[in-house]
C-alpha cells in the first residue's frame, strides 16, 4: 500500500504549482485555472486521509468541492467576460484602472 | 475510527431552519414577481415592491428567530445555536433590512430582483455561517457567500471599475478558499473529524506520532491566511482597496459590514473550538508556538499597514477600506483573547462598526449621486446638506472611537479582554500599539470632517437632494450609533458581558 506521506507530498507539490503560477502568470484564463488546481490539490489531501482513518466525510468533502468549484466557474467566467466587454484584454497587468 | 450512522430528523431541521428559510422564499419570491408580474412596470415601482418583499422576508426571519429555541444542535454539529449566534443572526438580518433600505435609490442596474435575491441569499448564507461548526458546512457557507458577493460587487455592468473590482476580489477570494481548504483538509487529517469539538479533542489528546506536529503547523497558518483574506487583515488585504472602491456603494456597504461581521464570529469559532488545545502564547516573555501568536502578527501588521496607508488616500472609499484593514487589527484582538469576555468584546465592536460603516457608505452613496467622491470635494457640506453632514460626523467619530459613541466602548472593551488574556500584562505591547494606531486613525477621518465642516464652500451650489428613505435610514442608523454608545448594556446583556 502506498503510504499517505506520498499522497501528502504530491499535493502539496500541486498546490505549490497552484499559488506560484497564480502569482506568475499574467493571463486571468490561467490564473483561474491555478487556483482550480489548488482546490484538486486539496481533493487529493481529503481523499488521503480519508482512506487513512477509513472514514467517509472526507471522500463526501471532495464531492462538495467539485460543486463549489464548478459554481465558482460559472461566476468567474461572468466576471471575466464582464472585464473582456469593457477592456478587450485578458492580461492582468493591464487592468489597472484603481491603484494606491 | 468507528463510523456511526448519523441521522438527521427533517422536521427537526426544518424546524430549526425557519428563519433561513423565510428568508430564501422571499428571495425566491422577488426574482419570480420581478420576471412576470413587473415585468412591464416602470423601475420605480419594481425597487418598491422588491424592497418591501425583502424587508418583509428579514422581518419575518427576526419574528421566527425570537420564537425559535435558544438552545440547539443537529447531529455531526451541523447546527449548534446559542444565544450567542441568535444575537449575530438577528444583527446580520438588521443590517440586511438597512442595506436594502438604502438600495430604494439604487440607479444603476435595472436588473431589480436579481439584485434583492443577491443580497438576501448572501444573508441566508451568513445565516448558517454562524450556526454550525462543521467543517463542510462552514466551507459551503462561506463559498455560497462569497459567490454572491463577486457578483454583488460587479453588479454595475456600466462601469469599468466594477468589473475590475470584481475580478480583483474574485481572484483573491478564490486562492483564499483554496487555502482554507487546505488548512481545513490537513486538520481533518489530524483529527479524523470535521466536526470542530471532535477535531478539538483528538489534537488535545496524545500526540498520534511525531511526524504529525508539523501539519498542525502548516494547517494553523493555511486557515490563519484563508480567513485572513475574508476579513481583510494585512498581509492580505490587497483585494478590499479595490474591491471598496469598484463596487457600487450598496453593494461595498453590504460587503463591508455584514460579510465582516460573519466572517469574524466563524474564525472566532473556528480557532477557538476546533484549536483550542494549541492557543499557544505570544506574552513578552512567555512566548509558545501556537495560533495566537500567528494572529498577533497578523493584527500587528493589518494596524500600522491600515491605519497608516489610510493617511495618504485621496478618495473617501479607500479611505474607508485601509480604515477597515486597521479595524480588522483591532477586531483580530478579541480572538487573541480567546476567552468568552473576548468573544463577547468581538461580537460588540464588529456590530457597532458594522452599523457606522453601513452608515458612512450610504452617506457615500447619497453624496455619489451628486458626483462628490474625493475628500476635497466634500468642502461646504454641513451648508448643502446639514443632515446628512452631522450623520457622517457621527459614523466617523464613532469609528475613530471618540467616547459617547459605541466606537469607544467597542474599543474600550476588546482592548481590555485583550489585556486581561494574558497574566502579568504580557501583551500590553500590542495594545499600546493598537491605542497609538487609534490616534493615527483620529487624525485621517477628523480630515474628512474638516473639509466638510470647516473648508470654506464653493459658491452658489445648491442644496443636495437626498432620497426619503435614504435620510430615513441614516437617522436610524446615526441614532442607534449613539444609543448603543450612552447605553452599551442594551447589547452587552445579551452578548454576555456583565
Amino acid at each position: 500500500m502506498v503510504p499517505i506521506s506520498w499522497y501528502l507530498i504530491l499535493s502539496a507539490v500541486l498546490f505549490s504549482i497552484g499559488v506560484a503560477a497564480f502569482f506568475i502568470k499574467r493571463n486571468i484564463i490561467t490564473v483561474f485555472m491555478s487556483i482550480e488546481l489548488m482546490l484538486n490539490a486539496v481533493n487529493l489531501t481529503f481523499v488521503g486521509f480519508a482512506q487513512q482513518w477509513h472514514e467517509v466525510s472526507g471522500q463526501i468533502f471532495v464531492f462538495f468541492v467539485m460543486v463549489v468549484a464548478a459554481a465558482e466557474a460559472a461566476v468567474g467566467l461572468a466576471i471575466i467576460i464582464a472585464v473582456f466587454r469593457a477592456r478587450s484584454t485578458l492580461n492582468v497587468d493591464q487592468i489597472d484602472l484603481m491603484k494606491l | 475510527m468507528n463510523p456511526m450512522p448519523v441521522s438527521v430528523s427533517y422536521s427537526e431541521l426544518l424546524r430549526l431552519t425557519w428563519p433561513e428559510i423565510a428568508v430564501t422564499l422571499a428571495g425566491i419570491l422577488i426574482l419570480a414577481l420581478d420576471l412576470t408580474v413587473l415585468r412591464r412596470a416602470s423601475l420605480a415601482a419594481r425597487l418598491r415592491s422588491g424592497v418591501a418583499i425583502a424587508c418583509a422576508g428579514c422581518i419575518a426571519a427576526l419574528f421566527l428567530l425570537g420564537y425559535s429555541d435558544a438552545f440547539a444542535s443537529l447531529p455531526g454539529s451541523m447546527l449548534v445555536i446559542t444565544p450567542l449566534t441568535h444575537v449575530v443572526q438577528m444583527a446580520l438580518l438588521a443590517l440586511a433590512i438597512f442595506t436594502l433600505l438604502l438600495s430604494f435609490s439604487i440607479r444603476f442596474t435595472s436588473h431589480i430582483g436579481e439584485y434583492f435575491a443577491l443580497i438576501l441569499f448572501a444573508t441566508v448564507a451568513m445565516m448558517f455561517l454562524v450556526a454550525t461548526q462543521n467543517l463542510l458546512l462552514i466551507f459551503v457557507a462561506l463559498e455560497f457567500l462569497s459567490l454572491s458577493l463577486y457578483i454583488l460587487t460587479g453588479f454595475d455592468k456600466h462601469s469599468r471599475q466594477s468589473a475590475e473590482a470584481a475580478l480583483k476580489y474574485f481572484l483573491f477570494g478564490g486562492m483564499s478558499a483554496g487555502f482554507l481548504l487546505f488548512g481545513m483538509s490537513l486538520l481533518y487529517g489530524l483529527s479524523g473529524s470535521i466536526e470542530l469539538p471532535k477535531i478539538a479533542a483528538a489534537l488535545s489528546g496524545p500526540a498520534p506520532g511525531p511526524g504529525y506536529d508539523p501539519l498542525l503547523w502548516v494547517a494553523i497558518v493555511m486557515v490563519a491566511i484563508g480567513f485572513g483574506f475574508k476579513i481583510a487583515a494585512a498581509p492580505f488585504h490587497l483585494w478590499a482597496p479595490d474591491a471598496y472602491q469598484g463596487a457600487p456603494t450598496v453593494s461595498a456597504g453590504f460587503l463591508a459590514s455584514s460579510s465582516k461581521v460573519a466572517s469574524f464570529f466563524i474564525f472566532a469559532q473556528v480557532v477557538a473550538v476546533a484549536l483550542a488545545p494549541v492557543a499557544g502564547s505570544g506574552a513578552a516573555r512567555a512566548y509558545t508556538p501556537g495560533w495566537v501568536p500567528t494572529l498577533i502578527l497578523i493584527a500587528a501588521l493589518s494596524m500600522v499597514v491600515g491605519n497608516l496607508a489610510a493617511l495618504a488616500q485621496t478618495s473617501l472609499r479607500r479611505l474607508l477600506a485601509y480604515s477597515a484593514i486597521g479595524h480588522a487589527g483591532y477586531m483580530l484582538l478579541g480572538i487573541i483573547a480567546h476567552s468568552p469576555r473576548g468573544l463577547s468584546a468581538l461580537l460588540y465592536y464588529v456590530i457597532t462598526y458594522a452599523l457606522a460603516v453601513v452608515g458612512a457608505f450610504g452617506v457615500l452613496g447619497a453624496l455619489e449621486s451628486e458626483g462628490i467622491d474625493r475628500i476635497a470635494d466634500l468642502a461646504g457640506l454641513s451648508k448643502r446638506a446639514p443632515g446628512l453632514a452631522l450623520c457622517l460626523l457621527i459614523f466617523l467619530l464613532s469609528l475613530a472611537g471618540i467616547p459617547p459613541l459605541s466606537g469607544f466602548f467597542a474599543k474600550f472593551y476588546i482592548f481590555s479582554a485583550a489585556l486581561e488574556s494574558e497574566p502579568h500584562l504580557g501583551l500590553l505591547w500590542l495594545i499600546l500599539l493598537a491605542v497609538a494606531m487609534s490616534a493615527v486613525s483620529l487624525y485621517y477621518y477628523l480630515r474628512v470632517l474638516k473639509a466638510a465642516y470647516v473648508a470654506p464652500a464653493p459658491l452658489d451650489q445648491p442644496k443636495l437632494r437626498i432620497a426619503p428613505a435614504t435620510r430615513l435610514t441614516l437617522w436610524i442608523l446615526a441614532a442607534l450609533v449613539v444609543l448603543v454608545g450612552c447605553a452599551p448594556s442594551l447589547l452587552l446583556n445579551s452578548l454576555g458581558i456583565r
